[in-house]
Order: structure tokens, then C-alpha cells, then sequence
């Protein structure tokens, strides 16, 4: 395709917005990682989950869009939070804690990836459902160069911010916020200081399921909502976590965003029938250069 | 104050605690001795709730908290300070001081009690903005010792403070130790400077294998020659004649 | 409801299965295979189930009972020829019906011209499906190569020639695409203004939108599967492209799940189709409303008129095959009897007609579409007939 600034920015641009959307699912997985250690495979259905949860309150019960999404972020928290203490933590009862349950919990994972997919066919069907949003409130952004940023992308885009800042500042100024830093850290110190460490890996679990919820229910009105959704997201925000290093939050948001763009540009400048493989391609070269991610720190020790 | 009844613990089907026996009353240091993988940080673990037990009974001021898990002890006033000498790198010094008072809501305590740890170690208020990841051992042994003591501890459990420090270093840790079980926590000190640890303390335990060896109060072990020879060298045969002996 | 609707249609298919399992030696064996994931999916196989569950009740063919059996291929290749193998090698079937998506019909040819077995495509309207020379193979619906000279006149004609190609890569869009494109260029000479090969299950358009904005195109063409179609055009409107730039749809725009999924971004959109639910013929009128009643959908789209049509054009065929009790004599019969099957006027857009020779010409049996236009999006969409259009036997070939 012929080159021009123009369309060079549109595609960096809407890079973006989708972007930040796969960095909050990262920012999830990557909470979930670096709180509990273990790769969170079925993310991408609490996504989906959320997508519905959304769908459900704004359409059949006739909420606002915002309070559909702040509803549909606390009801897949609790949904999350009920997995992780009635099957999750059934694993670490073995002995070890999450940290030497391992590849059980991977496949814990998946399966209850399948379970949900399965759940979730049972209730609303095979079919996509469109999600129509009122957002005519939200100005549509005018780029120089005739690029129009449309309202959904708009909200997309300052929604995901909004919870990155909010998770920030929960997690740096606030006391439980400290508490889920010292499980991430150390879980045995963790409750030497008095933590109540199930309370706090239920509430990163609860965190990480709201955010993949939020994301589900911004794409929704883009593009529509429908029960397997889950799983490409979860290989983009899994790419995107790793791109910025895994366990690394503020990586996980560059990781984003840079899938995002990169992906963008691969389908205009390479060919869009294969676009989900560029997200791959960028993860591959990232680890050849730098192998702990963007921004990953090294393996945590464990005592 | 606290009393070990028969309590046997371990790791999965390891068992490393046999049957122990202790008992420790309120005020005053009390040391825990005995060599590399003899049970004591085992023994620490099962008193703060980190293991289950697999048998008996632990209780403190009387109430039975063999079921309680450890932030539910931490509340009770038991602290345990690890031998890992583990802070939070990635958080301030004071950060990690507030999280060691973060089951308390005594804000103007907290406030007094933050002003006590700055008191007893002037090296941490020096540092409160810096990551803890960036001081020396000695600091970060003071700063663990400190955020334990945020936790207002009726009893605080140290496992080996002078570990790798420099004797210059492990006196004045010492000497803080001394301070604060006289301002009213009772102590229980797990040492392998056995030599430091019996003149601080008022009465030890020697454990071995998992079972208590030798109790008694902490001015006659140190002259317990069966003692002395044991910690440079000895078998336990010598321990159990130098209980004999008693 | 929609839980209670599809526990209802499972247990009417299994029904059905099992009243048809009461059966005699000397039936004749029906087998279909159909994308049967959605609700209007469900819908297209009990309908071919309840018209055949009717032929027998009437008194069957010449006096044998049909004993059909229905299978779902979620219109993905491996399961549709799985079934198809199935159907042909162990329930022995005399006639096959399959499939919906193009991708899986297309290697089920394979399957049934290998084993002798006539086969009848009620859905599928990719161009190589009567191609591969087959003597076994009919098509009812309108083939793609039609569609696109369909599509091409009019877009040439009433709209222009400056044309942004959208095209998804399953099977039907991407022939949808290639022949519009073939057919834009024989009539006018245009190549696409732009064109985007996307992925089949793409979600993101903004970027490609965006740059067709910039292009001031006269048209874009949406060739995708039916969710795949209806993000775009949300996309569409979404990037600020304005409704004076028409929306052409590829053969899935009929689906029902795009005017209820896209919503008003539906509004104006034509395409080229088999049947029209805007069709004001007695027939038409009385099928829209039999499908309302039975099924409660809205309103049928052509792949519901093409089940139907199968149906007919099957019982046409039979009644005029003398069984002889040899299947594989029994199979060229049924096969030599669908290609004496002329001029059958049902629902569709025209007659449908077949002959002998293993040819598209022969076995393209519909060639007349209806270009359809949206007038209203949603649950309860409404479409309008903009023109019909037949043409010649060898259109778009070679």
C-alpha cells in the first residue's frame, strides 16, 4: 500500500486504543502472575464473561452504559473471586501454596477456560449479540490530517487509563494496596505482618477479573459480543504481558500498547489477512533482545 | 504466657518437630538453641501458624490458637521477625515500618510507635524514603527487628538476628533486643552465637532432632560444660550426660 | 427465552430422529449436514426435517418413507466431511444435503463424487462447487459467479465505479470478492480503489475505515460472514464514513444476525440474494408467515427459501426414480432424476433447472438474483427489492 504520514498516524493512533484495551486484560494477568504465581489461562473468559455481564445490565436491565460497566466489573470480580477459592485454592491445599502448585494450576486453567466457554454457550448462545452503547456525550477527537478517533475509541481509551491510575494509586498509596505488594512479594511474611493472605489473593483475583470486565465491556459496542472472544484476547494481553516483561504492571501496559500499534501496522503495511500473528512476532523479537520482557524483572526468589 | 504442648510439625510427610515441650512465661528473654536443621525455625513456624501442626497444642495467654492461622496470631500479639532477613526491597523503609503496624488502627500510636523504631535505630530514620533494597545487612536486620515491633508484639520471635552481620553490628542489635524486652515484650531468640545469645537471655532451650534436649535458666547452661562442648563439636551423648547431670 | 427456544428445538430434532427411526427396509435414506450453530441455523435443518416429516406423512414417495438424518457440521471442514463419510459409508445414504458454509461443501464434492452418492447443496454459493466436474453435485442456491455480475452491473450503474473492497478470508466472502472484483473489471475496467484482505473473524476495521474515509470511494464492499459483515459496517459508520457511500454486502448480508447485530449501520446496505422476504408473490407471503409460526423468526432469509425449495426439488426427483433396491443403482438414479428436474418455480428469485453434463452451466440451478436493500436494521428488520436480475448460463466463466 502507498505510504503517507497520514494514514502512517491513523494506524498508530487506533493502535493505541486497542492497545491500552489489551493492556488492562495484561495488567489482570499480570497481577494474577505476580500475587499468585501462576499464568491465569482462562482470563480471556472473564473477559467474555464480563462482556455479557455488561450486556445484560445495559440492554435487558436498562442501565446506563458507565454503570454497566462498573456493575459488570464488580459482579466478574466476585464470579472470579468464587473460582479462585472453590477450585484455585483446592490445588494448593497439597501443600506449597501457589507457588509450587504449578502446572496443576496451568491446566486448572484451561480448563476452566473450556468450562466457561461452555457456561457461557449454555446461557447466551452461539450467536454474537450486538451491544449498542449511547455515547453520543463523548466528543469524537479530530486529528490534524483529517483523522477522526470515534467516541467508542475515545471512552475506550480514557476509561483504561482512568482504572490504570486508579490501580496505581490503589496499590502504591493506599494500606490494602500495600498488603497485596507485601503477598506479591512474600505470601510467609506476608501473614507475619498480620496480612490476611487468602483475603488479599482473593482481592488480586477479584482486581484482576474486574479489569479483564472493563476491557470486555468497552469492546463490546466495536465488536459485539460473543462467547469465543476470550480467546484472542487472551493471546493478545498474554503477548503483551510478556512483551513488557511478566509481572511488570506498568509493562504490561507498554506491552499493550505496543501490540496494539504493532499489529495495526503489520496489517497496513504487510497484509491484514494473518493480523493476530504480528502480536507473536513482536513477542519473539522482544525476547531474542531482551528475554526478561521490556521492563521484567528478574525471576523473584523464592524462599 | 505461651505453652508448647507434644506439638510434632513438618513439610508434607516430613516430619522435623517431635514432640516439643515449652514453656515461657511473660516478660524476659528466652533463646532457643541448636544446630543447622535441628527443628528451631520449624518450631518458630509452628508457633506463628506458617505450618500446620501435625499433634498436640500450642497456647497463648491461655487461649488455644493451634487452629489459628497467622495474621489471626499477629493480632494476639504474636510476631515472628524471619531469618531471611526478608523486607519489602521494593518499598521505602517507612513503608515497610506502616506495614508492620497494618493490623493495628491506632493511627496517633502508630504515629508514637514509628518515632520508638526511629529512636532505637537512628540508621533507619536516616533512610525512611530509600527502597529497603538498597541497605546494608545490618540495616536491614534492624529494619525487620523494627517493623516487628510496629506489629505491638506481646511476644516477638527473632530467628538468628546476628546471622551473617559484623560482630560490631550484631552488639548493638543485641543491645536493642535487651531495650525493647524491657519495655515489656517477652522475647524468644533463636541463636546460633550461643555464647551471646545464653548472656542475653534468661533461661534457654537446647533442641535437637526435634525433641527439647536441655532446658534451664541461661547463667548455668553457659557453664554447662556438656553444653559448651556440644556447640563446638560434641555429640549428643555429651548433651543428654550434661542433663543427666542436672 | 432464547434458552427455552433451543431446548424446545432439541428435543423436536430428537423427536423427529427417533420418529423416523421406525422404518422399513426399502426407505429412502436421507442424509444432511448443515452449519447448525446459530438459531436461524437450527432453524434451516428442522425445517428440512419437518418438510420431509410432511412427505411422509402425506403417504411418502410412491410408497417409501424417507428416513432422513440430520447432522451438524458447525461449518467447519473436518467435521462436515466427517459426517458426509458418515452418512455415505455407514448410514448408506441414497441422496446427500449439504452444507451451508462453502468451505466444508467444497471437500465434501470430494466425498460424494468419489462415492457415487448425488448430492445436493443447499447453501453454499462459492463458484468452484460446480467446477471440480463432478457429476454428482447440485447447487440450488445461486452461485457466486452470478452474484458478482449482479453486484457489479448495479454498483457500475447506479452508484460508480470507485469501489473499497473489504474481504474476509473464508471460503464464500473471498469468492464473493473475486468476482466482483473480475466482474468491476470486464464491464468498467476498475480495479478496486482498496482493498483489504482481512481475517476471517476480524474484529478491528478502524484503521482500513479510516483510510477509505480519506479515499472519497462511491461504494465499499463488506464480503465477510455474517458477525464478521456486521462489525464492519458498525466500523463503518463508526470511522464517520457518511451514508451517501453505499454499503454492498457479500451473499452472507442476508443473514439475519447482520441487520440484528449491525442495527441502524445496516440501513442501506443491498446485496444480491436467492429470495427476497419483501417478495410480494402469494407463495412468498405464505411462506414468510409458515416460518413465522413455526420457527418464530422474524423473517426468512433466502437460506430458509433454499432449504424449502431442496425440499421440493428433492420430492420432485424422487417421485420420479424407480427404485430398484441396488444402492448404487438406486444412487445414479435419484442423480439422473435431479438432473431432469426443470424449471421448478418455488420461492426462489427464478426457475431453477438442471441437466446431465458435469458442468456449472448445468448444475448452477438457480440463475436469477434479487438485489435486496435494507430499509430498517434490528430484531425486526425490513428489506426492499431493488431489481432482478438473470443471467446467461456461462456468465462469469472462463
Amino acid at each position: 500500500m502507498a505510504f503517507d504520514l497520514n494514514s502512517l498516524l491513523a494506524f498508530i493512533i487506533f493502535g493505541v486504543t486497542i492497545g491500552v484495551v489489551y493492556g488492562i486484560v495484561a495488567l489482570g494477568i499480570s497481577l494474577i502472575y505476580s500475587g499468585l504465581d501462576i499464568v491465569h489461562f482462562a482470563h480471556g473468559e472473564m473477559y467474555m464473561f464480563g462482556a455479557f455481564f455488561g450486556l445484560v445490565l445495559a440492554e435487558n436491565v436498562g442501565l446506563p452504559y458507565p454503570v454497566a460497566l462498573v456493575g459488570a466489573m464488580i459482579i466478574t470480580a466476585v464470579v472470579g473471586m468464587l473460582v479462585e477459592r472453590v477450585f484455585y485454592r483446592r490445588l494448593t491445599r497439597a501443600g506449597g501454596g501457589y507457588t509450587v502448585a504449578g502446572m496443576g494450576m496451568i491446566i486448572c486453567g484451561f480448563g476452566m477456560s473450556v468450562a466457561m466457554v461452555n457456561v457461557a454457550y449454555f446461557i447466551w448462545g452461539a450467536e454474537a449479540e450486538p451491544f449498542r452503547a449511547n455515547l453520543d456525550y463523548i466528543p469524537r477527537l479530530q486529528f490534524p490530517g483529517d483523522i477522526e478517533v470515534p467516541e467508542s475509541y475515545v471512552l475506550t481509551a480514557i476509561i483504561s487509563v482512568i482504572l490504570m491510575f486508579t490501580l496505581h494509586y490503589f496499590l502504591r498509596y493506599t494500606k490494602p494496596g500495600l498488603a497485596v505488594r507485601a503477598v506479591a512479594h512474600n505470601k510467609d511474611i506476608a501473614y507475619l505482618m498480620g496480612i490476611n493472605v487468602p483475603l488479599m489473593i482473593s482481592l488480586i483475583f477479584g482486581v484482576a477479573c474486574a479489569l479483564a470486565a472493563a476491557a470486555g465491556v468497552l469492546i463490546g459496542p466495536m465488536q459485539s459480543v460473543q462467547v469465543e472472544m476470550g480467546y484472542l484476547m487472551l493471546m493478545k494481553a498474554f503477548a503483551a504481558a510478556v512483551v513488557g516483561g511478566f509481572g511488570s504492571l506498568p509493562g504490561a501496559i507498554i506491552g499493550g500498547i505496543m501490540v496494539g500499534v504493532f499489529e495495526n501496522l503489520g496489517a497496513a503495511y504487510i497484509s491484514a489477512s494473518h493480523k493476530d500473528i504480528y502480536a507473536f512476532l513482536l513477542l519473539i523479537l522482544v525476547l531474542m533482545i531482551k528475554p526478561s520482557g521490556l521492563f521484567g524483572v528478574e525471576a523473584k526468589v523464592k524462599a | 504466657m505461651l505453652q508448647v504442648n507434644d506439638v510434632h510439625a513438618g513439610y508434607g510427610n516430613l516430619k522435623i518437630l517431635r514432640g516439643v515441650d515449652m514453656s515461657i512465661s511473660d516478660g524476659g528473654i528466652v533463646t532457643l538453641l541448636g544446630g543447622n536443621g535441628t527443628g528451631k525455625s520449624t518450631l518458630l513456624k509452628a508457633i506463628s501458624g506458617l505450618i500446620p501442626l501435625m499433634k498436640g497444642q500450642i497456647t497463648f495467654d491461655g487461649l488455644d490458637i493451634s487452629k489459628l492461622k497467622p495474621h489471626e496470631r499477629v493480632r494476639l500479639g504474636i510476631v515472628q521477625v524471619t531469618q531471611a532477613k526478608e523486607a519489602y526491597p521494593a518499598m521505602s523503609v517507612e513503608e515497610n515500618l506502616v506495614l508492620g503496624a497494618y493490623t493495628r488502627k491506632d493511627r496517633e500510636a502508630i504515629k508514637v510507635d514509628l518515632e520508638r523504631v526511629y529512636d532505637f535505630f537512628p540508621v533507619l530514620r536516616e533512610r525512611r524514603k530509600q527502597m529497603s533494597g538498597t541497605l546494608s545487612g545490618g540495616e536491614v536486620q534492624m529494619l525487620v527487628i523494627g517493623r516487628g515491633m510496629m506489629a505491638k508484639p506481646k511476644m516477638l520471635m527473632l530467628d538468628e538476628p546476628s546471622a551473617a552481620l559484623a560482630p560490631k553490628v550484631v552488639l548493638e542489635i543485641f543491645a536493642n533486643i535487651n531495650r525493647i524486652a524491657k519495655s515489656g515484650v517477652t522475647i524468644l531468640i533463636v541463636e546460633q552465637n550461643v555464647r551471646m545469645a545464653l548472656i542475653l537471655a534468661q533461661y534457654g532451650y537446647i533442641i535437637r532432632d526435634g525433641i527439647i534436649l536441655i532446658e534451664g535458666n541461661a547463667d548455668m547452661l553457659i557453664k554447662d560444660p556438656a553444653v559448651k562442648e556440644s556447640f563446638l563439636g560434641g555429640s549428643v551423648a555429651d548433651v543428654s550426660r550434661g542433663l543427666n547431670k542436672k | 427465552m432464547k434458552l427455552k427456544n433451543k431446548l424446545l428445538t432439541g428435543a423436536l430434532i430428537a423427536s423427529v430422529g427417533f420418529g423416523a427411526a421406525i422404518t422399513y427396509a426399502d426407505d429412502i435414506r436421507v442424509g444432511i449436514t448443515m452449519r447448525m450453530v446459530s438459531e436461524n441455523g437450527q432453524a434451516y435443518g428442522q425445517m428440512m426435517m419437518d418438510e420431509i416429516k410432511g412427505i411422509n406423512e402425506a403417504g411418502g414417495i410412491n410408497g417409501h418413507m424417507i428416513k432422513a438424518t440430520l447432522m451438524n457440521d458447525e461449518c467447519k471442514s473436518d467435521k462436515g466431511v466427517a459426517n458426509a463419510n458418515k452418512l455415505v459409508f455407514q448410514e448408506k445414504v441414497h441422496l446427500l444435503i449439504g452444507s451451508s458454509c462453502s468451505s466444508v461443501t467444497l471437500p465434501i464434492v470430494d466425498v460424494t463424487a468419489k462415492a457415487g452418492v448425488p448430492q445436493l447443496v443447499p447453501h453454499s454459493t462459492n463458484s468452484k462447487i460446480t467446477q471440480k466436474g463432478s457429476e454428482w453435485v447440485f447447487r440450488v442456491p445461486v452461485s457466486g459467479r452470478y452474484y458478482g455480475g449482479v453486484n457489479a452491473k448495479y454498483v457500475g450503474e447506479n452508484i460508480g465505479t470507485k469501489i473499497a473492497y473489504i474481504c474476509a478470508a473464508d471460503a464464500a466472502s473471498v469468492g464473493d470478492c473475486a468476482n466482483m472484483e473480475k466482474q468491476m473489471k470486464a464491464r468498467f475496467g476498475v480495479e478496486p480503489a482498496y482493498r483489504a484482505d482481512v481475517q476471517e473473524k476480524e474484529v478491528d476495521f478502524r484503521a482500513h475505515m479510516q483510510k477509505i474515509k480519506s479515499m472519497n470511494v462511491d461504494g465499499i464492499l463488506v464480503a465477510a460472514l455474517a458477525e464478521t459483515m456486521a462489525r464492519a459496517l458498525v466500523q463503518s459508520y463508526e470511522a464517520g464514513i457518511g451514508e451517501d457511500v453505499r454499503r454492498i454486502g457479500s451473499s452472507s448480508a442476508s443473514n439475519a444476525p447482520v441487520p440484528k447485530i449491525a442495527g441502524d449501520a445496516v440501513k442501506g446496505v443491498f446485496f444480491a440474494a436467492a429470495y427476497a422476504a419483501a417478495d410480494q408473490r402469494p407463495i412468498a407471503k405464505l411462506f414468510n408467515e409458515m416460518v413465522k409460526q413455526r420457527y418464530d423468526i422474524h423473517a426468512p432469509d433466502h437460506d430458509f427459501s433454499q432449504a424449502y425449495d431442496l425440499v421440493r426439488i428433492m420430492e420432485i426427483a424422487l417421485k420420479n426414480t424407480a427404485l430398484t433396491g441396488s444402492l448404487a443403482d438406486d444412487r445414479t438414479a435419484i442423480r439422473d432424476a435431479i438432473a431432469n428436474v426443470k424449471g421448478y418455480e418455488g420461492l426462489a428469485s427464478g426457475p431453477i433447472s438442471f441437466c446431465a453434463a458435469a458442468t456449472p452451466q448445468c448444475r448452477d440451478g438457480n440463475r436469477t438474483a434479487v438485489l435486496i436493500g435494507y430499509t430498517k436494521g434490528g430484531e425486526n428488520f425490513e428489506t426492499e427489492v431493488l431489481a432482478r436480475v438473470t443471467m446467461e448460463e456461462d456468465f462469469g466463466l472462463e
